[in-house]
């Protein structure tokens, strides 16, 4: 059965132009580190999710002049909703004002599910109360990891406490993702699962004429922000430059800790064997990718870490620590594994460099074996099979829902329990304002003809949209 | 079957599942969510009710949908491999914690070594009851000396008591103290230059390992630093040539002899001057009682040519804004004291002395007379700024006189509480005291069971990085 499916991200400024795919990436956004990658996955999952003959609507907040609704390709929906943006593409917290515009969206679209992506995002939060009160399906996707100890985190958790434990289903993408959002939000872990992030594979390709024959190049594409590990990779090359001689780094990506590579590459006199290319956008990265032999990803937090993958699939041997959902990625035999210590990186550095120069690694295979592990067509099955799970399951009643916020604690659930039930009565009131048969129903875009998509668990047949 | 390109190292798992317990509705009602304390217990509980129980048991739970996730194509297969697993053990290969391994279970999929990296207050140290009241002590003295310089005001006000006399005794325990404090200088300063040295040393350590890691290396480092260091040693030279004068020091008493060299100047190789130096130390001494006596008379001065502007400067408030003003300024004095501090800070908390003297600016505009305003003054620097560094260092010094000034301060206060308001609120005073040290210690113990640190793999970790390069 397809479904409309209205997702409900917080994008960084350009990351969705019309016909054109994500535009910028991790590696240039100035948004906060956790929302990188957020964006090539809800445009990903969502393009195929139409192909799979879902329809998809995006809805986010405005930047700057762009308001209002725009297609991309496939048909993809993307409604820019007027918001008075405070910081940093962070919307006002307000907890109703929303409401009349996504519930007119949600008529508009005759919206089924909706799925809210990012724990940072109020609006997201803001979609999955309003959809709960309007009796729709929802679904969230946690993509960061957070601790528990500070109180930026307490204050996320308990947000995010609140919307969770009304939401019919939750995924997460990685198993130590999952851990990590069951302990925030105090969730049944049955009810959360866990679907990777993929890879496009195909823009991956390998290319090994590009990399250089007399000398290993170690990539490293990153942000270059404290918890992405700039610090011991700032520790790091110096020792591993003085150690193989004949090793270059490419380092591409920029932050406040750029400032700190640049001066241990003068202060070490490294400037030809240190190269530093500064901000790419996410089509250059397979270009920057191709020309070196080792990816290096030193970071300290990952939820899942996409661009491993990337590495991995442009056939290159991939070091990283072993924090948070890494380890998951990428099998043993593609990666080595650090600690997160200055010694144990360049400890496996120098392993992975002496295991390249042997011969023993088969990067050639990487490509081929990546593309079997994640595609985008097996995201959005597995998705779909989320989407079956909720639509069946019957509805929780006004009481239900309250029963469940107040168990959120002394004081919050209260709390909770009066938004809830404000929201309730807003939407009778804009039911009377605003009757429902006075609004239009918008006309889909033509849905393609009935398609097979082919996936290695099975073959399942898009259906023809709007009849 | 699941495609394993290469085997990986799993954590063992248990064989034999625990056979669950009976399942309730109530374990996996969402309307009463675990509370944080009690997660990590229950977690594993209703991981192995997932695990074992089939989707039928869980419709009588409220979230029945999830597991409803797992109905498509090849469901059926999979019910049925759930349902008698000894069967078939071979059949279905053990769950690992990866993804890009395609496996034979759901996405919802729940297994028992869910969760088993999370670790719970590890950092969580025990405290010690008797421990506990032993270090409240210096709060005690601190509001005890307060509730003192209060009833002194009061009587003051009431004109029980002549401000000229307070002050005279004040000054006189003053510079007893100020005394006690001189006699222990040089053990002091050679005990904060053991902490200062190890601190330096430590410094130093970074500083050459950096010059033998890089060729030009220091260069950009030192300058700083070593500006800062230069300096300072040229004062410790001016120091012991006997021409040293500390800086401005205050009201004739301990507060800022050890402004000068002391704490992070000296660096490990110019060592304090050593017993052959008798004359020398003497000499320094006599340098250090006239610098003293010097600022001293300064700040008697100053006060004095203030106490009229002083006297008018809040004249025209209320009383009941001043008793207001002044009650709160109180309170952020008790508040931001810096309680925890040892010797080795020279001027701890700032706000709080300010706060403090601003309060008794503002109450001495009650006062008739200048020479009222500027005892009151004179008697609130030597509470609020002097008496607290005299009390660190009787502290330092030793234990014993420690909890005795308590006990003397304590008294003092119900003293002067019975002298101004009665004898029932002394009583009540010293009660409260004595409760509320034993009360605190113990709540603060009985609070320490809610303490829920969870530590687990999503942290993010704490980089080591063994040279410091900048």
């Amino acid at each position: 059965m397809p479904y409309n499916i209205a997702c409900v991200p917080l994008l960084p400024q350009n990351a969705l132009s019309a016909n054109q795919a994500p535009a910028e990436w991790s590696a240039t956004s100035s948004t906060p580190s956790r929302v990188c990658g957020v964006e090539s996955h809800i445009y990903q999952l969502a393009s195929k999710l139409s192909d799979r003959g879902h329809k998809v609507i995006i809805i986010t907040h405005q930047y700057d002049t762009r308001s209002g609704v725009r297609y991309l390709t496939n048909g993809l929906k993307v409604y820019y909703v007027p918001f008075f943006v405070i910081y940093r593409e962070s919307t006002m917290p307000t907890v109703f004002s929303f409401f009349p515009i996504f519930r007119q969206i949600v008529i508009r679209e005759r919206i089924q599910i909706v799925h809210g992506h990012a724990s940072l995002s109020s609006m997201c939060h803001e979609a999955i109360l309003h959809g709960r009160t309007m009796g729709l399906r929802t679904c969230f996707t946690d993509h960061s990891l957070f601790g528990f100890a500070d109180a930026a985190s307490i204050l996320t958790n308990k947000l995010l406490k609140f919307t969770l434990s009304d939401v019919d289903h939750v995924i997460c993408v990685s198993h130590t993702c999952k851990e990590n959002t069951v302990l925030r939000a105090s969730l049944d872990p049955a009810s959360v699962s866990v679907i990777p992030n993929a890879v496009v594979a195909e823009n991956f390709q390998p290319d090994p004429s590009k990399a250089s024959k007399d000398y290993i190049t170690i990539v490293v594409i990153s942000r270059l922000f404290y918890n992405k590990g700039t610090d011991l990779l700032v520790a790091a090359i110096p020792r591993i430059c003085e150690i193989h001689p004949t090793v270059h780094f490419l380092i591409a990506g920029s932050g406040p800790k750029a400032i700190d590579l640049q001066q241990m590459i003068e202060k070490h006199m490294l400037q030809d064997r240190v190269e530093m290319v500064g901000p790419i956008r996410h089509e250059e990265v397979r270009d920057v990718m191709v020309r070196g032999h080792i990816y290096l990803h030193p970071s300290l937090t990952e939820a899942f870490g996409t661009v491993l993958v990337e590495a991995a699939s442009c056939g290159l041997y991939v070091v990283c620590t072993e924090v948070g959902g890494i380890p998951e990625v990428l099998p043993s035999w593609m990666t080595v594994f650090a600690r997160p210590e200055e010694d144990d990186v360049v400890d496996a550095t120098c392993r992975a460099i002496a295991e390249l120069r042997r011969g023993n690694v088969k990067t050639e295979k990487f490509h081929k074996r990546v593309q079997q592990m994640y595609s985008w067509t097996n995201v959005a099955m597995r998705t779909e099979r989320v989407y079956d799970g909720i639509c069946c399951g019957e509805q929780a009643s006004l009481m239900d829902r309250l029963k469940r916020y107040y168990g959120c604690g002394v004081w919050a659930g209260k709390l909770f329990v009066i938004c809830a039930v404000v929201d309730y009565l807003l939407w009778w009131v804009l039911e009377f304002w605003y009757p429902r048969c006075n609004i239009d129903v918008a006309r889909d875009w033509p849905a393609k003809e009935i398609k097979e998509v082919k996936d290695g668990s099975g073959i399942r047949v898009g259906k023809k949209r709007s009849e | 079957m699941p495609e394993l390109f290469m085997p990986t190292p799993i954590a063992p798992q248990p064989k034999h599942r625990p056979s669950p317990p009976p399942i309730t509705t109530t374990e996996l009602t969402w309307s009463t969510p675990a509370s944080p304390a009690e997660l990590p217990a229950a977690v594993p509980q209703s991981t192995n009710t997932t695990t074992l129980q089939l989707p039928e048991v869980r419709h009588g739970a409220r979230r029945t949908s999830p597991t409803n996730i797992a109905v498509d194509e090849t469901g059926a297969r999979r019910r049925k491999g759930r349902s008698n697993p000894k069967q078939n053990p071979k059949k279905r290969a053990q769950w690992k914690k990866l993804l890009w391994v395609k496996q034979d279970y759901p996405d919802n999929w729940v297994d028992p070594t869910f969760l088993k990296d999370l670790q719970r207050n590890i950092n969580v140290h025990p405290y010690d009851f008797y421990s506990l009241v032993a270090e409240s002590t210096v709060v005690v003295q601190h509001l005890a000396s307060a509730v003192i310089f209060v009833t002194s005001f009061v009587a003051i006000y009431i004109e029980v008591v002549s401000p000229v006399s307070v002050v005279a005794v004040s000054t006189m325990l003053t510079v007893a103290g100020w005394a006690v404090w001189d006699m222990g200088w040089e053990k002091r300063e050679a005990a904060k230059e053991r902490a200062v040295t190890h601190k330096d040393g430590g410094y130093d350590r970074a500083v050459s390992n950096n010059n033998n890691g890089g060729a030009s290396s220091g260069g950009s480092v030192s300058p700083s630093k070593g500006l800062g260091l230069e300096f300072k040693r040229s004062h410790h030279q001016a120091h012991s040539s006997g021409s040293y004068f500390p800086p401005f020091e205050g009201g004739g008493t301990p507060a800022s002899a050890p402004v000068s060299p002391s704490k992070s100047s000296r660096s490990p190789d110019d060592d304090p001057p050593e017993a052959p130096h008798q004359d020398q130390s003497e000499q320094l001494r006599k340098t250090r009682v006239i610098a003293t006596a010097k600022s001293a008379l300064l700040i008697y001065f100053t006060l004095l040519g203030l106490s009229p502007i002083l006297r008018s400067l809040t004249k025209g408030v209320t009383e009941d804004s001043i008793w207001a003003i002044a009650t709160w300024l109180f309170i952020a004095n008790f508040l931001s004291f810096d309680y925890g501090s040892g010797i080795e800070r020279n001027f701890p908390a700032s706000f709080s002395t300010n706060a403090a003297i601003t309060s008794s600016v503002v109450l001495a505009s009650r006062l008739t007379d200048t020479s009222h305003v500027f005892s009151l003054m004179l008697f609130s620097i030597q509470v609020f700024g002097l008496f607290p560094v005299f009390r660190r260092t009787l502290k330092h010094m030793s234990w014993n006189l420690h909890v005795l000034l308590t006990v003397v301060l304590v008294l003092g206060a119900a003293g002067g509480l019975m002298f101004v308001v009665g004898w029932g609120w002394a009583v009540a005073w010293v009660l409260g005291v004595l409760v509320g040290m034993g009360g605190c210690g113990w709540w603060m113990i009985d609070l320490q069971k809610y303490k829920n640190e969870i530590h687990g793999p999503w942290d993010p970790a704490r980089p080591v990085i063994r040279r410091q390069w900048a």
